[in-house]
């Protein structure tokens, strides 16, 4: 059931926390990115408080539409009165938020753990 | 042909014979694929007779010897021996010979008929067939019983095939028989050959109509691919006709700048203007995505960046009781787009943007950024300094105040504004240009002119992303201040 509803993410749960795992190790086209921001919404599904996690460990290439989707993400995941977190993000897709000053704006964590580690404070 | 007064069912039409047939005889199988030999098996078990199979010629002649059946079926091409073989085995042997035998040929070549008949076989049937054809057949066989007498030792034909002569030896039973049997056969063939025909007719009709409606189909398609192409290139006509002049004069200042969108529509967009005698306004903005969506809004967000005094303008406002126009901070104008251009608003779509004001009496830059790359300051001297302003895009954090900067311009600084399309420009490895190269082809040009400058980074860019080309729009813009 879920391999119909998500292509593009794995999502898993820890207690609260809804992990979503970028399968792609590149995310550069619109296609992906309007087919990522379905998915993500779908995961969502306006549940009020929703814990989320995106874990970026697959992703070596993204393009900065990407920051335009995450950024609809965190204000939708804001809107809901949730948290959103982001882990395991690599050097180089690290520079794409920081040229942009995103990751001032985002929670990114070193690895997952760390992540859950904060979500439970 | 010599059917039985008594038979009713025995027609002409071997098609219309049922499958029970009107006696029950002992049936031996001669056949090499076990799948062809249970198949028949099956429809002669149907049909009332009893069936041995032997997997080869030199077993069925031993199960023969065993047993005399009523009939023999046999395959042509089997292991140890064909069934010509097994055939002629039977025909030369005087206490067998009156056995009828049906070669099952597949008839690949017309031969096939002549070495049957040399080999003494009564009949054949080609593959495939109907069981019903083939139970016919037998039946026929079975009716007109070889006489043991007839011709025996046969008498020599010569006949005449594909331009060789044959010497056959063959009853004249045997030969009426393989005549009708051919005749039959040939029948039974051109009926199948009729009505492939008429099948084949009807889907070169159908392929006929479904390649016109293709063709229709495949004209639609390029008529609209050319609408769209040509709509595509009026509206970057549009978004091309509201850059600046290439040839723009500011006072105190030489202008130089660079703008090639990835696709037909760019979602950069940039400009530079007088915004009163004394000041010069400059900006660089840069939509997420590409496309129609972004260069849309690249447009209308140049449309808001207008020097032209109206109270829509956010650059220049109406001085108060008919005084001089004023000119707004470039940190209010941040603000204030950031307030008018909400991602959520704009189809999710938010933009990096970096707008100066240069003051050209005294050379001072106030600049604001969006999360945009950083500005390039080079000195008379060559030296350059990346300045970064840590802020937000536009458009992605509601209700922010942005930050000004202050750069004061020595006479012959300059500084380049540009889209990450430059640093970030990708090589087949997708690995990026980055500043470093950015830096370097700038003051590699610092004793050159600004337009030579220009024009050099935008090469090195090209040069970079070869042999594609960008998959980003590129936008720069460079301005030395003269004093």
């Amino acid at each position: 059931m879920t391999a119909d509803l998500y292509r593009k993410i794995e999502v898993s749960k820890n207690d609260v926390v809804n992990i979503a795992t970028f399968k792609d190790s590149k995310i550069l086209d619109e296609g992906a990115l309007d087919e990522l921001n379905v998915e993500l919404v779908r995961l969502i599904n306006d549940r009020a408080g929703i814990e989320l996690l995106l874990d970026f460990h697959n992703v070596e290439f993204m393009s900065s539409a990407m920051l335009g989707l995450l950024g609809k993400i965190h204000r939708k995941v804001g809107g809901l009165k949730g948290k959103l977190k982001m882990c395991s993000i690599r050097p180089q897709i690290y520079e794409v938020f920081k040229l942009t000053n995103l990751n001032k704006l985002f929670s990114i964590h070193k690895d997952e753990a760390e992540a859950l580690a904060a979500f439970a404070k | 042909m010599n059917a039985p007064a008594a038979t009713s069912s025995a027609g002409a039409s071997p098609d219309e014979s049922t499958a029970q047939s009107r006696r029950s005889v002992d049936v031996l199988i001669a056949e090499d694929s076990r799948i062809q030999a249970k198949m028949l098996e099956r429809s002669l078990l149907t049909a009332g007779h009893t069936v041995r199979w032997a997997i080869n010629g030199a077993e069925a002649l031993s199960m023969v010897r065993e047993r005399r059946p009523a009939i023999i079926v046999s395959d042509i091409e089997m292991p140890e021996m064909t069934g010509y073989e097994l055939c002629s085995a039977i025909k030369k042997d005087p206490a067998l010979r009156t056995i009828p035998l049906i070669l099952l040929s597949t008839l690949a070549d017309p031969l096939d008929i002549i070495r049957g008949l040399d080999a003494g076989a009564d009949n054949y049937v080609t593959k495939p067939y109907e069981a019903t054809y083939l139970l016919a057949r037998m039946d026929a066989l079975l009716d007109t019983p070889l006489d043991a007498s007839d011709d025996a030792g046969g008498v020599v034909l010569e006949v005449g095939l594909a331009g060789q002569k044959f010497r056959v030896k063959a009853g004249r039973q045997q030969v009426l028989n393989l005549l009708v049997s051919t005749f039959e056969n040939a029948v039974t063939k051109n009926k199948e050959l009729i009505v492939t025909n008429q099948a084949l007719s009807v889907a070169k009709d159908q392929l006929q109509h479904t390649n016109t409606e293709l063709t229709q189909l495949n004209e639609k398609i390029e008529h609209s691919n050319k609408r769209m192409v040509r709509d595509l290139k009026a509206a970057a006509k549009v978004q091309q006709s509201l850059l600046p002049a290439l040839a723009i004069t500011i006072p105190s200042a030489t202008v130089a700048w660079r703008y090639v969108p990835c696709q037909e529509l760019a979602g950069d967009f940039l400009n530079v203007f007088s915004l009163d005698s004394e000041h010069v306004g400059l900006f660089v903005v840069d939509v997420s995505g590409h496309g129609v969506p972004s260069s849309l809004l690249a447009v209308t967000i140049g449309a808001f960046l207008s020097s032209k005094v109206s109270d829509s303008s956010l650059l220049v406002r109406p001085g108060k009781e008919g005084g001089p126009p004023v000119v707004v901070g470039p940190a209010e104008v941040a603000t204030q787009l950031n307030r008018l251009f909400q991602a959520d608003e704009q189809a999710g779509l938010y933009f990096t943007f970096i707008y100066g004001v240069l003051h050209t009496p005294t050379g001072h830059l106030r600049f604001v950024s969006g999360g945009h790359p950083p500005l390039a300051h080079m000195s008379r001297e060559g030296r350059i300094q990346l300045i970064e302003c840590e802020s937000f895009p536009i458009g992605y954090v509601p209700d922010i105040e942005y930050e000004e900067h202050l750069l004061e311009l020595k006479p012959g600084d300059r500084i380049y504004l540009y889209s990450d399309g430059v640093p970030e420009a990708m090589n087949e490895a997708l690995d990026q240009m980055g500043n470093e190269r950015m830096t370097a082809t700038i003051e590699a040009a610092r004793s050159q002119s600004l337009e030579t400058g220009v024009v050099a980074l935008l090469d090195a860019v090209q040069a970079w992303c070869q042999p594609k080309g960008p998959l980003d729009d590129v936008s720069i813009l460079g301005i030395e201040w003269t004093g």
